[in-house]
């Protein structure tokens, strides 16, 4: 392994290839992040987000957003309802910049490093830090919450310890610098990415050996972030205030956050900020967000999540589908753009494939609507499809699926249509079962269906995520049971696979595999829409990835 | 008298003990899983089989039913009723809070029914098949076909694109500011009372035609009284006992409108907790709203049937 660090400390050996080399190692995010910030505001290795010199200071941001989580340990949850909220009282490792969502800048770590062979990264933590109740902030507080994270204790379970699957060793070098020990590379993006997830906040260890590691109950935990816990009232409002101690000098600006509770796509969330009652609001519905779009003096923002809408084929309870030949004619049978347009006054949608259709790897958008099952004309897919019915020996047509819908407007909308696509191009005849959203999960995991409808997110937009988490053999979410050996193999060499350009082509590769053999039957890409009022400065979403990365809110300001 | 009471009493506990008897053992029966809101659907489907027990045993569900029943009672007895599954908060907490604004709501809307729908069954009661009568008995079928939450979604809509107008979005209490709170309760409490008004209107119409009809009736307006009298002192008294035991029967309808008339209106009472808690499976807070809900409706009706004997000097309980 060679350690990177102590290779470049060396005086006087500074050549061309180790300046190189220096230059790629000294915050790998700065690699990632071709886009750092201008030099003259931050050193130019000091992407450290800062304050914007116009920005006036006080006022009280009044934020909707889904704020009832059904417990408070940030880490346990996969819910904007505990990171909406939650997000402002604390810091991660690194972060991605509210300027654009995507590049990965510093947050408690100043700088980092990574070592050549991919296997060991180093972060310089910053001094002076304090938590909320006046403890110093060390590198045992970052230990302590990731190898929570990365190992779990007993009843606790958290959606992110996949991520770190390959973290071997966790080494506190001094209170000020750690270094992750990995048993074998992954793709810079990726581990960065996780580094910078918004769900992988930073407590303290005092505070996870007090309560046996398991905050779910525990309302007010200190954090480091640019804002401290006041009040909350469940289901209604929680109040914060500026920590007038936080480490990054002139944030945040605001003095008061005052976060509401609305569910997302409710009317009510809607009349909330069109009456004025709140500055900004999440998760709009698309009447709502159309009438704030016309609306003199305020904005609406459109951003893509982090989350895929599809149906499963329950392959081991149905023969018939277990034939990649049937659940290709299924996916080719799927008008989606009229999907997309069915629930236009629901949810925002857009069409995509089996990775998300707007990351850099992925098939682009132009070239993937001229594919089979995604073009604007349904009839050639449907042609062939009704061709591999035939060839598969259901040319008659298959009856009585069950297929399960969850009990939310979206689903049961889709499930309808679907139903009737399926009748019409296939002649597959499916009864309806809607269920609550538990009950949907308990049938889901127990194959308690042919065809089930639902919804998936992902931490990382990074393909290697979806492909163990929604694809994996035994991957949580891959309700289907399904399993391609070759896919798999390949999915192993594109998490391992370093260098972009050919983990793109294997990207590519995969989703050609997907669609031949579907592990599951896309619908749509969710997208998010927000609404604010233009006072409301410093915050615009527009080029972020899903609602939990950049929710600090130290970012905005009040004009 | 004190007898009666007693015996109503103990049927009342009897009834009591068969709510809650049921709904214990229906919503461990029902489907779903309480640890998918808990987890989120990521952790839900990461877990171990390890930590299904351990986190089922910390919720204090893997116990046996009829332990987990005698604590459900310990804590009634206490008065904590138990504690939420997810944020850790006491049931009692919860309706301390939000039960002052369902209550508001329940008997402003008790109050807009009798306002409402008492003049107009008398206005057709005594004008039969006229105009107004017509207009009263079509009006009436229309808001008891209406639903409330729709109505209450309608409201909502046209204050907010006609007015830009939208009611308080927190809880705040009648002893807080009248004003905020007045604005929060009027839209639910109008709309449960329009339904509860027209069903009074109609009782009291046929009630009063049948009244009117008595020699008792035909005596005073044979003694010159004027019709104001004959109606107020002499027909409506005796009309009003089954108008009585309907708006008794009505209150339990408010209470089961209310759920889903204030999550129209996005009232955050006990109604909008009842709903939320059943999506979330939180059957701590489901079983004792519901009982909550079971001892309001017996406690209303046990008050409706000793009102008789305060109304009616005829009717005695020995």
């Amino acid at each position: 392994m060679t350690d990177h660090t102590s290779k470049s400390e060396r005086p006087g050996t500074l050549d061309r290839r180790t300046f190189l080399k220096r230059a790629g190692a000294i915050g790998a995010g700065a690699v990632v992040a071709s886009r750092l910030s201008a030099p003259g505001l931050a050193g130019a290795q000091d992407a450290t987000f800062r304050p914007d010199p116009a920005a006036k200071k006080g006022g009280t941001l009044r934020y909707a957003v889904h704020n009832a989580p059904a417990h408070f340990d940030v880490h346990q949850s996969g819910t904007v309802a505990n990171i909406g909220p939650q997000s402002p009282m604390y810091d991660t490792l690194l972060r991605r910049s509210p300027k654009d969502g995507q590049t990965i800048i510093p947050d408690l770590a100043q700088r980092w490093e990574i070592s050549a062979d991919g296997k060991k990264y180093t972060f310089y933590l910053r001094k002076g830090v304090k938590f909320h109740d006046g403890a110093d902030f060390t590198a045992e507080d970052v230990k302590a919450t990731y190898d929570r994270i990365r190992n779990p204790p007993k009843g606790v379970v958290i959606p992110r310890t996949p991520l770190f699957a390959t973290v071997g060793e966790i080494v506190v070098i001094d209170p000020h610098k750690i270094e992750f020990r990995m048993t074998e590379p992954r793709p810079k993006a990726y581990m960065l990415g996780a580094f910078a997830s918004g769900w992988n906040i930073i407590v303290r260890k005092k505070t996870l050996d007090d309560n046996q590691g398991n905050l779910r109950q525990v309302m007010n935990y200190p954090g480091t972030g640019p804002f401290r816990h006041v009040s909350r009232k469940d289901k209604e409002i929680w109040i914060m205030e500026r920590n007038p101690d936080y480490w990054n000098k002139g944030l945040p600006s605001i003095d008061k956050l005052e976060i509401y509770h609305f569910l997302p796509f409710t009317p009510e969330l809607g009349a909330s900020i069109l009456s004025g009652r709140v500055d900004y609001a999440r998760l709009l519905d698309p009447v709502s967000w159309r009438k704030v779009k016309e609306t003199q003096g305020m904005t609406a923002g459109v951003f893509n999540q982090s989350v895929i809408q599809a149906f499963w084929t329950n392959m081991q309870k149905n023969k018939a589908l277990a034939d990649p030949k049937v659940r290709r004619a299924i996916h080719l049978a799927m008008d989606r753009h009229t999907l997309v347009e069915v629930v236009k006054d629901t949810a925002p949608m857009q069409v995509g494939g089996f990775v998300y259709p707007f990351h850099e790897m992925s098939t682009p958008r132009p070239e993937l609507e001229k594919k089979l099952g995604y073009q604007k004309d349904p009839k050639p897919a449907v042609q062939e499809a009704q061709k591999l019915m035939k060839e598969a020996g259901y040319g008659n047509g298959i009856k009585n699926l069950d297929f399960v819908v969850r009990d939310i407007p979206t689903f049961k909308l889709w499930a309808v249509a679907i139903q009737a696509m399926l009748k019409e191009h296939l002649n597959i005849e499916c009864t309806l079962r809607v269920v609550q959203t538990s009950v949907w999960f308990d049938e889901a995991q127990a194959g308690n269906f042919d065809l089930a409808i639902s919804a998936i997110v992902s931490t990382l937009m990074d393909p290697s995520d979806i492909f163990s988490a929604w694809y994996g053999k035994d991957g949580p979410q891959n309700y289907s049971r399904w399993t391609n050996p070759a896919f798999h193999d390949l999915a192993s060499q594109i998490e391992r696979e370093t260098d972009d350009t050919r983990r793109k082509a294997m990207v590519r590769k995969a989703e050609d595999m997907l669609e031949m053999d579907p592990p599951l039957i896309p619908v749509s890409y969710e997208q998010i829409y927000d609404g604010w009022y233009n006072k409301v400065k410093g915050q615009n979403p527009s080029t972020y990835f899903g609602i939990y990365d950049v929710v600090r809110w130290d970012n905005a300001w009040l004009a | 008298m004190q007898k009666y009471l007693a015996r109503r009493a103990f049927y009342a506990v009897i009834t009591l003990l068969g709510v809650s008897i049921s709904i214990f053992i229906i919503l461990r029966v029902l489907p779903g899983d309480p640890l998918v809101a808990i987890l989120g659907v990521e952790g839900h489907a990461r877990m171990t089989p390890a930590d299904r027990v351990r986190i089922m045993a910390d919720l204090g569900l893997s116990d046996p039913l009829p332990v987990q029943y005698a604590r459900w009672l310990g804590d009634i007895a206490t008065g904590r009723l138990g504690k939420s599954f997810f944020r850790g908060d006491t049931v009692a907490e919860q309706i301390l809070h939000r039960g002052p604004i369902s209550a508001e709501i329940a008997i402003l809307s008790l109050i807009v029914s009798w306002l409402v729908g008492l003049p107009v069954g008398i206005l057709s009661a005594f004008k039969p098949n006229s105009l107004p009568d017509g207009v009263a008995r079509a009006m009436s079928v229309l808001f008891i076909a209406v639903p409330g939450f729709w109505l209450g979604m309608l409201i909502v809509l046209a204050m907010l694109f006609w007015f830009g107008y939208k009611a308080p979005i927190l809880i705040v209490h009648l002893w807080q500011n009248p004003w905020e709170n007045l604005q929060i309760v009027i839209g639910p409490g109008v709309v449960l009372g329009l339904a509860q008004g027209a069903y009074i209107a109609r009782m009291s119409r046929s009630c009063l035609l049948e009244v009117i009809s008595e020699d008792f009736v035909r005596t005073a307006r044979a003694k010159g009284l004027k019709e104001g009298l004959v109606v107020m002192r002499h027909a409506l008294p005796n009309a009003l006992l089954p108008v009585i035991t309907i708006s008794g029967v009505l209150l339990g309808f408010v209470l089961g409108g209310s759920v889903a008339v204030e999550q129209a209106f996005g009232v955050p009472g006990l109604g909008r907790a009842l709903v939320t808690a059943v999506i979330e499976r939180d059957i701590i807070v489901v079983q004792n709203l519901v009982l909550l809900y079971a001892v309001i409706f017996v406690l209303v009706n046990v008050l409706v049937d000793l009102s008789y004997a305060w109304l009616d000097p005829r009717i005695r309980y020995s």
